[in-house]
């Protein structure tokens, strides 16, 4: 199985001409990728075909009158009946999932009608009648008809129209270029493909890391003191300060987490968090803080550092534009977006950032904010400033070890393709890539659940091995970097090798592919137990089993081979 | 519209249309870049693709539509289109009130 292509590669089908928008994305949004189109107008025909390979991911756009015939007749306002064009508009999923199978993920943009074509007018969302709501329940069909593809998306072209207004859409376009929609639109749909794109390759930022004085509230609490903050209540910019709050808390739903880097005396500023009653968040609300009169570009090298996060990871909110140069210049990984000065925009601004996009959300996505909450209780524990062993032998560390399955196999891609730094091969896998390697009666994908008495972090390990014979091949090795540090490394080695003895290995190899990134893992192996028979290979003489983290317990979940190795 | 108005439009095209083109092809900002030419950056799509916008930023500033494209116009030897100088002219010229 071929990993995914660093470089993307992107074709794109439609009945229209869709050059102008394979240009936007190859030569801006995602410079360096490569672009094909398929011939203009022959959808089916493409569809029945193949993709050009495994690694190409395929924009499959069509104006809904091209492929469902009964919506045709609809706009020539003639009767047509629903279920034959919700019939029709299922065939065209069928042959999506038909042709997504050999490719890296296919992109549908829902389908649009021109602004000024208003059907029936004031019946134009009548049941049986409107063309509106014709179109409205065509889309809904095909959601529902691909929503079991994990590897195919659709995506809102409603929003891209919403966003440009009437001149996203150009007769003249269509008269003179056979494309019906302007650059203006083209662009809003380039942008959210590119994030798309982001979101496959596990790129999606995963913290915002915000200033308090006039972002998180109004006014500066160090003069005013909590009290005086202009925070919620019926004045129009307190109620979009704790707008912006409920912005951000909902996004650590999704998976992101919130940091703060301000210029402040840290015991007022945690008052005004703990104390001021229209706060929407609190502080276990945020993975970490750095409150000082320090550099910001310092404090968040420090503030990642602590959450073991890159600074690809982060982005930076800040109303003055001197920070934000600071960081930008210091920190160039870090996404830092123009801020506007007028707190009723702060929220359109978050939500419209297109770097949080994940195409999976996953149980521990959810949870992220209470595990971080759980870690930052594990550092400040009395326990830990003692013994390291005896203090992670008081965490009473339980790791369950399962087979990839329907119930974790989201949570195990995003691991493969968002996990850098304990990461052996940094193989970047589809869903549908993981589950055919998986397959393979020679393949053992091992994933592992980790708990302990402040939490549960969820599935945050993955061992892969390949059994060539009498010698078994680690081929993946990943753990979360909220987990390192704990033995779990450790543990995870102990478990992949006794896998491998029990099904006879003799040896066992692991083999780094060295990226920027993974040096933390390189360093593990060489303090592991293995021996080093080359910079970056290391081998097990499976005569023995590896040793067990004594502070570890280790589950086996039911049909596994014992995860225990005696 | 005056010339300044126009070259100003101009630019702003320009700037959408590059992001369509490499940037080693990408056009100029300057009253000698060629529009429409064997030496010019832009194939046909990417000259309707530069008419359209630029009659649609015209009618937005002006407020009433703005007709440019004109095939007959677009390749005639003395073509308005010929560099981004001639076709500030041209755009000035016939939206002049």
């Amino acid at each position: 199985m071929n990993a995914v292509s660093n470089r993307p590669r992107v074709y794109f089908i439609a009945d229209f001409n869709i050059e102008m928008l394979a240009r936007l994305v190859a030569h801006t949004v995602v410079p360096g990728a490569e672009v094909a189109t398929a011939p203009f107008g022959q959808v089916m025909p493409a569809l029945a075909g193949a993709p050009p390979g495994p690694d190409w991911t395929v924009v499959v756009w069509t104006q809904p009158a091209s492929v469902v015939d009964a919506f045709h007749r609809a706009l020539a306002f003639e009767p047509v009946v629903v279920d034959q064009a919700l019939a029709e508009t299922r065939a065209y999923a069928e042959a999506i999932v038909r042709f997504a199978a050999g490719a890296r993920a296919v992109f549908v943009p829902a389908w649009v009608r021109p602004p000024w074509q208003r059907g029936y007018g004031m019946l134009d969302f009548r049941p049986g009648t409107g063309i509106g709501h014709l179109l409205a329940q065509m889309n809904l069909a095909l959601a529902e008809a691909l929503r079991d593809h994990p590897s195919i998306f659709v995506l809102d072209a409603q929003r891209w129209m919403a966003a440009v207004g009437p001149r996203g859409w150009s007769q003249k376009l269509w008269y003179a270029a056979k494309s019906p929609f302007a650059p203006a639109l083209l662009e809003e749909a380039a942008r959210d493909i590119g994030a798309a794109l982001a979101g496959l390759d596990g790129v999606a930022r995963r913290l915002v890391i915000v200033d308090l004085d006039n972002v998180l509230w109004g006014g500066v609490v160090g003069e005013t003191g909590w009290q005086g903050l202009n925070l919620g209540g019926h004045d129009h910019v307190g109620e979009a300060f704790a707008d912006f709050q409920h912005a951000l808390k909902g996004l650590t739903r999704r998976g992101v987490q919130l940091a703060i880097a301000s210029r402040n005396d840290e015991s007022t500023a945690l008052e005004a968090i703990d104390r001021h009653p229209e706060m929407q968040l609190r502080r276990d609300d945020f993975a970490g803080w750095r409150i000082n009169w320090g550099d910001k570009a310092q404090n968040i090298l420090e503030l990642l550092a602590d959450l073991r996060l890159g600074p690809e990871s982060a982005v930076f909110i800040d109303d003055s534009a001197v920070e934000r140069a600071r960081v930008e210049t210091a920190i160039p990984e870090v996404a830092v977006p123009d801020w506007p000065a007028d707190p009723a925009r702060f929220s359109e601004t978050l939500l419209s950032l297109r770097v949080f996009d994940s195409p999976f959300l996953t149980a521990e996505d959810r949870a992220r904010t209470r595990m971080y909450a759980a870690e930052r209780t594990r550092r400040v524990d009395p326990a830990a400033a003692g013994n390291l062993e005896e203090w992670l032998e008081s965490l009473d560390i339980r790791v369950t070890v399962e087979p990839l399955s329907d119930s974790n196999v989201d949570r195990t891609v995003q691991l493969f393709n968002k996990t850098n730094q304990m990461n052996l091969a940094t193989r970047r896998l589809s869903k549908t890539e993981l589950q055919a390697w998986a397959s393979d009666p020679d393949h053992l994908l091992l994933t592992l659940r980790v708990a302990d008495r402040f939490g549960d972090s969820g599935v945050t390990g993955i061992a892969g091995i390949s059994i060539e014979g009498a010698r078994a091949r680690l081929v993946d090795f990943i753990l979360s970097c909220r987990v390192i540090g704990r033995g779990i490394e450790d543990a995870m080695l102990h478990v992949a090798i006794a896998q491998a003895r029990a099904r006879g290995a003799t040896e066992i190899v692991a083999e780094l592919r060295p990226t920027p990134r993974n040096g933390p893992c390189l360093d593990f192996l060489r303090r592991s137990e293995l021996r080093g028979i080359s910079d970056t290979v290391f081998v097990w003489d499976a005569a023995d089993a590896y040793p067990r983290p004594r502070w570890c317990t280790l589950y086996d979940s039911p049909g596994m081979a014992a995860a225990v190795d005696q | 519209m005056e010339r300044e108005q126009a070259l100003r439009i101009l630019y702003e095209t320009i700037d959408v249309v590059n992001q369509q083109l490499p940037p080693a092809r990408r056009l100029r900002k300057a009253p000698e870049t060629v529009i429409v030419g064997v030496s010019g950056s832009l194939d046909s799509l990417g000259i309707v693709s530069f008419v359209v916008t630029l009659e649609e930023k015209a009618g937005e500033m002006l407020g009433a539509p703005v007709v440019l494209l004109d095939e007959a116009t677009l390749v005639a030897e003395d073509s308005p289109f010929r560099s981004v100088a001639t076709l500030t002219s041209h755009l000035a010229t016939i939206t002049r009130g």
